[in-house]
């Protein structure tokens, strides 16, 4: 992955859809454990993996509707790459909100 | 002169019809190939088999002689491939300066630009241009790329003459720039003023139309006119 993907406007706006979707999620999370009494902010690892796989697949989604996935393949990035920095992102968000919890 | 890809024998069903059927075309280095037929012929689908986005179920991709085992996009791009389908592609909402930062330092796509003249839009949104200044955009992006190969589905499909006139333009100079040029249309006419080399396709079946500037259209299909 290199630095000019990851410093790239286009890489910025996906970031920016992915928190939002995290956001979305912790949300749900949250509002779940509140449901069934159970640590609210507490870190899941299988829920937290389910939570990251939805979030990269409709960001994929979007990526695909826009036909953006031809732009990244003639840069010779494919979905997968160009989203891979994504998962951690997710990790450290969720740690930093279970350790503040 | 050896073909740098092609697609030979390619059988492709797409929601139980039979789309391509042994359908074969190639790409030869410094030539402008058009591959012509009317909608739903199939050209779109022979495209879309080539770089991997659908599957044949019948039939190999080749790149400079080898066959392809899992043709895609990102995978033949890294070889040398410019894909431009038959819709927008680039991010709506970055400039044209933007998507040429993201090829990396070592890409001319300023000098692009220039030859196609759209630097005039250069810091405006994508999303924000008009249809020819679009399509124009994503050429210089390809032109930028410096490919061996440009794959393009109806590079000048709803442009206006002098847009047309600026595409045809990006096709040569990629093809005097020693890429190898195929690009789908159905404007017989654009045809015969631009391609080198010609494949017509009806019904899923190809075929090589040997000087087809001096043979009339219905020499040009198997079946036409019906």
């Amino acid at each position: 992955m290199s630095l000019v993907w990851l410093r790239s406007r286009l890489f910025r706006s996906y970031l920016r859809a992915f928190i939002l979707l995290w956001l979305i999620a912790k949300i749900a999370m949250v509002a779940g454990a509140v449901l069934y009494r159970t640590p609210p902010f507490a870190f899941h690892p299988f829920g937290e993996a389910v939570a990251c796989a939805v979030e990269l697949w409709l960001i994929g989604l979007f990526v695909r509707r826009s036909h953006e996935d031809i732009l990244l393949g003639n840069l010779g990035w494919s979905l997968g790459t160009a989203l891979a920095p994504l998962p951690a992102v997710h990790l450290a968000l969720s740690l930093v909100v279970s350790l503040l919890g | 002169m050896t073909a740098v890809l092609a697609g030979d024998s390619i059988d492709c069903s797409l929601g139980g019809r039979q789309i391509l059927r042994a359908a074969y075309v190639d790409a030869i280095p410094g030539k402008i190939t058009a591959l012509v037929g009317r909608s739903g012929a199939g050209k779109t689908t022979l495209f879309n088999v080539l770089v991997g986005r659908c599957h044949s179920n019948g039939g190999q991709v080749r790149w400079q002689g080898e066959r392809v085992a899992r043709p895609s996009l990102p995978i033949l791009a890294r070889r040398g491939l410019f894909y431009h389908p038959d819709r927008p592609w680039l991010a709506l909402h970055l400039t044209l300066a933007e998507h040429g930062a993201l090829l990396g330092s070592g890409r001319d796509w300023r000098g692009a630009a220039e030859t196609l003249s759209a630097t005039n839009w250069m810091d405006r949104r994508v999303g924000s241009l008009s249809g020819g200044e679009l399509r124009l955009t994503e050429l210089a992006l390809g032109l930028a790329l410096a490919p061996t190969v440009a794959l393009l589905d109806e590079p000048f499909r709803g442009l206006e003459p002098l847009h047309r006139e600026q595409v045809a333009t990006a096709l040569r100079v990629l093809a005097e720039r020693g890429a190898a040029v195929l690009y789908a249309d159905h404007d017989v006419e654009a045809v015969r003023r631009t391609a080198d080399r010609l494949f017509s396709i009806e019904a899923g079946v190809t075929r090589l139309v040997e000087g087809f500037r001096d043979r009339p259209l219905r020499e040009w299909y198997h079946e036409w006119p019906r």
